[in-house]
């Protein structure tokens, strides 16, 4: 069984947790150009490395962001969203 | 018009094993599933209990703690944990800034708060429609370990914590409380899955020789 770190509730298998795509910042859209606006809409980076990523926790509906290493599998740490200094 | 009467979100469940149904805070439910010796008997090993009637308070928000504690209730102090009132009452603190209250049969707590008006920001009531269930005795350990993924043999429950997970598939809110003397786990989910749940533990809890108990177990109406 597959197990995931919620950083409210603790260690919890994975049925009870949802991918909720990368972690990405989202330019401006006031500001930012048409291509920039397209690329952060419609691109994915797919390569294999570390990425940040929402994750749901549904029991609870807790949001919160895992980084975790694509190529390995590996959960690093995983944080409430503007809360990674904490941990 | 005729007042409306709920029924229990299990109801439809309990109707087959033909309990004596009584109203219970204008909720239709199973006061008694068998004659009180045999209900004692199924308590000893494994019994689950309908308790949906008992009247919630559920409130979120920013300001949702000030606004209890100015309501002269007392709120634990960390997420996932809960705290009984000199009353009785149960206060879960499901968030930082959420909580359910329940009320005895016996009170009118939450009565008190659905009915006050918020008059400030950053209080948010929110509607409830649990099913809620007592489950208890000897064999607790097995059923769990059947249907739940998370260790609750161990401390997970201790020193007032709550716990949200998911049992037989369905998110669920479960704590452990003394209640007449005797340790039980308070079970609350969507009500729209009590029916659902009700069913899978009762299938368990029967296949080791527990059985149903009634509203009337745990608490006696006068």
């Amino acid at each position: 069984m597959k197990l995931l770190q919620c950083p409210i509730n603790g260690i919890r298998p994975l049925s009870e947790f949802t991918y909720g795509g990368e972690y990405r910042d989202m330019p401006n859209p006031d500001t930012c150009s048409d291509k920039e606006w397209a690329a952060y809409v419609h691109y994915r980076n797919g390569a294999p490395g570390v990425k940040k990523e929402w994750w749901y926790h549904g029991p609870s509906g807790t949001w919160f962001i895992a980084e975790r290493d694509t190529m390995a599998d590996k959960v690093i740490r995983t944080y409430i969203a503007g809360q990674e200094e904490a941990k | 018009m005729q007042d409306a009467v709920l029924m229990s979100p299990v109801a439809f469940a309990h109707a087959l094993r033909k309990p004596v149904s009584g109203e219970v805070n204008g909720m239709e439910t199973a006061l008694s599933f068998d004659a009180a010796d045999v209900e004692a008997s199924r308590n000893k090993t494994l019994s689950i209990c309908d308790v949906s009637n008992l009247n919630r308070f559920g409130v979120k928000g920013p300001q949702a703690a000030n606004w209890l504690q100015t309501a002269g209730i007392k709120l634990p102090e960390t997420t996932n944990s809960w705290t009984p009132q000199d009353n009785g009452s149960l206060v879960m603190r499901l968030g930082n800034t959420e909580f359910l209250l329940e009320d005895r049969p016996e009170n009118d707590l939450t009565r008190t708060l659905n009915d006050t008006a918020v008059n400030q920001g950053g209080v948010h009531k929110v509607m409830r429609n649990d099913a809620a269930f007592i489950v208890s005795g000897e064999l607790t350990p097995a059923l769990f370990s059947e249907v739940c993924a998370i260790d609750l043999d161990g401390a997970t429950l201790e020193e007032n914590r709550l716990v949200m997970t998911v049992i037989a598939g369905v998110s669920a809110t479960l704590l452990k409380q003394t209640l007449n003397g005797q340790s039980v786990y308070r079970i609350w989910c969507d009500g729209t899955f009590g029916p659902y749940l009700w069913k899978t533990l009762l299938g368990i809890i029967e296949e080791q020789g527990g059985g149903p108990v009634g509203f009337n177990f745990y608490y006696s109406l006068t």
